[in-house]
């Protein structure tokens, strides 16, 4: 990485409790424009609660995470303008289930970016096109499967034109064929250059993806490395036991 | 009296009852339906004191007889120099306790929206009014639609508070008091009212059914 360029994303020693349980421990990662940061490591980790944090779903309880430079602002509007530049794709799609796919894409950049309508479903079907599931535009979500919600959630993120993605272990409530589906619309992504923190299983997608490999366990990170060099060689003997109680079946 | 001279005495008036009792609940449940959106958005605000006002809200309004609460509007105002008509009265008194149950109603619709809705809402950049606006009471009223119908019905019941004070005009309820003071009505004229009120609940019924299937979310 170029080191004088300044990060987009940056934490900074960020420690987190939930109860008694500490699930982040002094957590320190930048995350640079266009970099695919793929998060991975056991369950209860902490790695879902580190995405989380990033735009703010979880608060922190000490340390500090900068957006562009800038600390994350309390709630309010402008922790929601902030919010409206980092798209998020969850594990359980989170479409609104009261709309239309075609409109689950529009509502927020007509009600957030004041796009205007007409406007808005015309660039919202580009995306949809561009997932797959323009087909499916009038449809409400329940009437699609797993890997089609989850596609027009991508969409529905897309379309406010982020520049950072944040993907929350996005194909781990899907059926097993239809992950390849979803995983082949985020390859093309970080292939346009998106800027994308992944927290996920998948690791032929990280070894394929990723431009860096975090290993998370008990809320440090234990490992940050290359994705080839931390699956051919991982450093430490946490990850190697990781890897394989995976590859082990 | 049998019905049918009580129809042919009473019959316009029996009409012009049906068209009162129709319109004050119409006013009630219009109101009631405003103030229950209101002080659930205060029931789910980050805002302590509005939560705290709109709890008490609803404890109180849900648990007070409606019988007691228009006693206390047309007997008690007068004392802090405020004089309204019975007309007012009642329509205030069937207004807010069926908006403490249409609030219930739509907490119970918010409960069964997925919290990971709010927080799709809440990454895209929307506020909390627009998530409200948007999200939350778009689907708490698309799956409230049955319990709002029976709440419509049960404000036109309550409407017959009205009988409980010289409302004028006459409601349905009101009526039967004054034929049974004029003349020797009897259980007939209640019955009369009965079946009108029965007739408008099941179209009412009927109606709620209707847009609830139009408009019940898929899951």
């Amino acid at each position: 990485m170029n080191e004088t360029r300044e990060p987009i994303i940056s934490l900074r020693h960020v420690d987190k409790h939930f109860g008694a349980l500490h699930v982040l421990k002094a957590i320190n990662l930048d995350v640079y424009k266009g970099e695919v940061v793929v998060v991975i490591g056991p369950s209860g980790s902490g790695k879902s609660t580190l995405c989380r944090t990033i735009n703010r779903l979880e608060t922190i309880d000490s340390g500090e995470i900068l957006f562009e430079g800038k600390p994350l602002p309390l709630e309010g509007k402008e922790l929601a303008a902030l919010r409206s530049h980092i798209g998020m794709v969850f594990q359980s799609f989170n479409l609104f289930a009261h709309m239309s796919i075609l409109d689950n894409v529009t509502l927020g950049p007509v009600d957030v970016l004041h796009t205007p309508k007409k406007e808005a479903r015309e660039e919202a079907r580009r995306l949809l096109d561009r997932v797959g599931v323009l087909s499916q535009e009038s449809k409400v979500p329940a009437q699609l499967s797993g890997g089609q919600q989850q596609r027009a959630a991508i969409a529905r993120s897309l379309a406010m034109h982020p520049k950072v993605m944040l993907f929350d272990e996005p194909t781990s409530a899907l059926d097993p064929e239809m992950i390849g589906e979803v995983l082949d619309v985020m390859t093309t992504l970080a292939a346009d250059g998106m800027t994308m923190v992944v927290v996920t299983h998948e690791m032929n997608f990280a070894r394929r993806v990723a431009s860096r490999v975090i290993f998370m366990d008990s809320g440090s990170i234990v490992e940050e490395a290359a994705p080839d060099a931390f699956f051919t060689n991982p450093r430490t003997e946490r990850a190697r036991s990781f890897l394989q109680s995976i590859h082990g079946h | 009296m049998s019905i049918s001279q009580l129809l042919a005495q009473y019959g316009e008036e029996y009409l012009a009852a049906l068209l009162t009792t129709w319109k004050l609940t119409a006013i009630c449940f219009l109101a009631a339906f405003v103030i229950g959106i209101l002080i659930t958005v205060m029931r789910v605000s980050p805002i302590r004191p509005l939560r705290i006002f709109a709890e008490l809200y609803v404890q109180i309004f849900r648990n007070i007889p409606g019988a007691s609460l228009l006693i206390l509007l047309v007997y008690a105002l007068p004392y802090l120099n405020i004089l309204l008509s019975y007309f007012i009265c009642v329509t205030i008194a069937a207004s807010l306790i069926p908006a403490a149950f249409c609030s219930e109603y739509l907490m119970a619709g918010i409960n069964t929206i997925a919290p990971g809705q709010i927080e799709a809402a809440r990454s895209l950049g929307m506020t909390f009014s627009q998530t409200i606006r948007r999200v939350v009471i778009p689907q708490a009223l698309r799956s409230s639609v049955l319990p709002l119908t029976n709440l419509l019905t049960a404000t036109m019941l309550t409407t017959a508070l009205a009988s409980q004070v010289p409302m004028n005009p006459l409601d349905l309820a009101g009526l039967v008091s004054h034929i049974n003071t004029h003349a020797v009505g009897g259980v007939m004229a209640f019955l009369i009212s009965a079946a009108l009120y029965c007739a408008t609940a099941v179209v009412i019924g009927q109606i709620g059914t209707r847009i609830d299937q139009k408009v019940r979310i898929l899951r």
